[in-house]
This record gives C-alpha cells, sequence and structure tokens, in this order.
C-alpha cells in the first residue's frame, strides 16, 4: 500500500503505517512540503536499516565460514585421535573414558 | 629432540624419531594441498570417521582396518597441522588489519609459543596436534569474545547479541573439549601410536 494518500479534497497526504499490539495503525503525518520531507526521511531511514541487514548478513556468514574451518579441523582431529586410540587397544566405556581392551 | 632408548611397558624399545617444533614441521608435505590432494584427504579422513564409529559400536573388525588406514597414511597427521594452520590464519587476518603485517607475525609468534608450552616437553605427534587443537579453539574464543565487546560499543540488535552469545558458548565448549582431550591422552599415558610420514612414532608407556 502506498504511503500517500489521496485525500477528498484532492491533495496528497504522507502516511505511516506501524504495528501496534498486532494491529496496523496508520499514522498521518502531512501533505506538500512536510509530507515530501518525511517520505524523505523514511527512504534513507530504510535504506539504512536494509545497509545494516546486508552487512550483518555478511559479518555472519563470515563468521560462519570461520567457524566452519576450525569446526572441520576439530572433528578431524577428534576423528584421528579416536582412531590413535582404538588402534592402540582401547576402547571407550559407555561413552566416557577410555580403558585398554583386556586381552582375550 | 629423541625419544630413543625409553622402554615401553612391554618391554619395545621406543623407535628414535627427531622432533620438529609444535604446529610448524618442516615437512614438503606441509605445502598447501592441490585439489586432488584434499578430496584424497577428505576421503581417507571420511573413511576412518565410519570405521571409527563401527569399532565404538563395537565392531571388532572395523579396528584392524583403522590400524590398516592409519599404517598407509602416514601423513595425515601433517595434513592436519596444515589445516591448523590454514585455520589459525584466517582467524588472524580476522583479528587484525589487512595492512597490519607486524600485529599478524607478532599473533603468530605468540600462538607458536603458547603451542610449544601446551604440548609440553618431548610431545608425541598426537598431543601435538591436540595442542594445537587448543590453541585453535582458545583463539577462536579471544576473537569472538572480541567481536562481541566492540559490537557492544558500537550497538547491536537483540538478535546480534543472541547470535554472539552462542558463538561465544560454543567456542568454550570447544575449548574445553580440547583441553579434556589432551589431558585424557596424557593421562592414559603414551600407550598410543600414530604414524607420521616415514617414521613410526611409537610411544609405548
Amino acid at each position: 500500500m502506498s504511503p500517500w494518500e489521496r485525500r477528498e479534497r484532492g491533495g496528497l497526504y504522507y502516511t505511516r503505517s506501524r504495528k501496534v499490539d498486532g494491529r496496523v495503525v496508520r499514522e498521518y503525518v502531512g501533505g506538500g512540503v512536510l509530507g515530501e520531507l518525511a517520505a524523505r526521511m523514511d527512504a534513507e531511514e530504510r535504506r539504512r536499516r536494509d545497509e545494516a541487514a546486508a552487512a550483518w548478513r555478511e559479518e555472519r556468514d563470515h563468521l560462519e565460514g570461520l567457524a566452519g574451518l576450525l569446526d572441520g579441523f576439530c572433528e578431524d582431529v577428534e576423528t584421528m585421535t579416536r582412531a590413535a586410540l582404538l588402534a592402540a587397544g582401547f576402547r571407550r566405556h559407555k561413552r566416557g573414558e577410555w580403558r585398554k581392551r583386556r586381552r582375550d | 629432540m629423541t625419544n630413543e632408548g625409553q622402554a615401553g611397558e612391554g618391554g619395545a624399545a621406543l623407535q628414535p624419531y627427531k622432533d620438529v617444533a609444535v604446529g610448524r614441521p618442516k615437512d614438503p608435505d606441509l605445502s598447501p594441498m592441490s585439489q586432488d590432494e584434499r578430496e584424497a584427504y577428505r576421503e581417507t579422513v571420511g573413511k576412518l570417521r565410519e570405521l571409527v564409529k563401527k569399532a565404538e559400536k563395537g565392531t571388532k573388525k572395523a579396528v584392524p582396518e583403522i590400524r590398516e588406514i592409519l599404517r598407509e597414511h602416514p601423513h595425515l597427521c601433517w595434513r592436519l597441522s596444515n589445516l591448523s594452520g590454514l585455520t589459525e590464519g584466517a582467524l588472524i587476518d580476522r583479528m587484525s588489519r589487512d595492512e597490519d603485517l607486524a600485529s599478524k607475525e607478532l599473533m603468530k609468534r605468540q600462538l607458536a609459543c603458547m603451542r610449544e608450552e601446551v604440548a609440553g616437553d618431548d610431545p608425541s605427534p598426537l598431543e601435538r596436534l591436540l595442542a594445537e587443537r587448543v590453541v585453535a579453539t582458545w583463539l577462536q574464543v579471544q576473537l569472538f569474545e572480541g567481536i562481541y565487546a566492540s559490537s557492544m560499543s558500537k550497538g547491536m540488535t537483540l538478535d546480534q547479541a543472541d547470535y554472539h552469545q552462542r558463538r561465544i558458548d560454543r567456542a568454550h565448549n570447544r575449548h574445553l573439549s580440547a583441553v579434556r582431550a589432551l589431558a585424557q591422552i596424557r593421562k592414559l599415558g603414551p600407550a598410543v601410536q600414530i604414524n607420521i610420514a616415514e617414521k613410526q612414532i611409537n610411544n609405548a608407556g
């Protein structure tokens, strides 16, 4: 829905919509220069918010990438450690401590 | 530094090996992996992971296969070290400005000292690897705490704060788990064998 509303007398009136307790409430700002100014300020605010959201997405993806790199390394070391322990004749007791397997 | 002459529980003398600096072994295979090498590495580690799972569930025949893989792929440990270096480099890059080469170098040296300290005297290759993990996870904790602190001063949304907190918690858990694993290997004593390059390291305790 356009924020510009045509009044009965023919003039354009700038409005803002926001949610209050789950309901959309329309706030009437003004027409003419005042409406134009408010529209520009809102557009600028939206642009700033979109930029911040995009920057945050980029930052989060970068951090996830870094964490993923380390997670991969940690998992491989874990695999290597367990493999070395199993190869050395250890077994894991109830998913906890490692014990030397008794020779049958 | 060698472990020559030390005898194990079973009386088996340890085979000599030349120790190398922690985390920076001078091995030609430490060069960045090619695409084929990366794929081969991933395939081997993936197979090892499956076998470890099977062995832990009680499949006895998986253990000889694990031994076979460890014997046939003595470069796995170096490859992992290589991965550790790459990970550390990426974390350092994130923590310092691109052009600040001095800080990067200083951090690398500090981490190398830390690795040596954590690994201790005469570490086995496995201990060395685990020490690398301890240092890498510690660095990650520092990174995420630093980012959180700087975001707090700049201002952030509740969702962003929540994300940072969860990341810090996960990093802490990873670090604690790395410390526990190293302590566990030390507690079990040097009875764990691991193949490194052409040399069989046998730390029978």
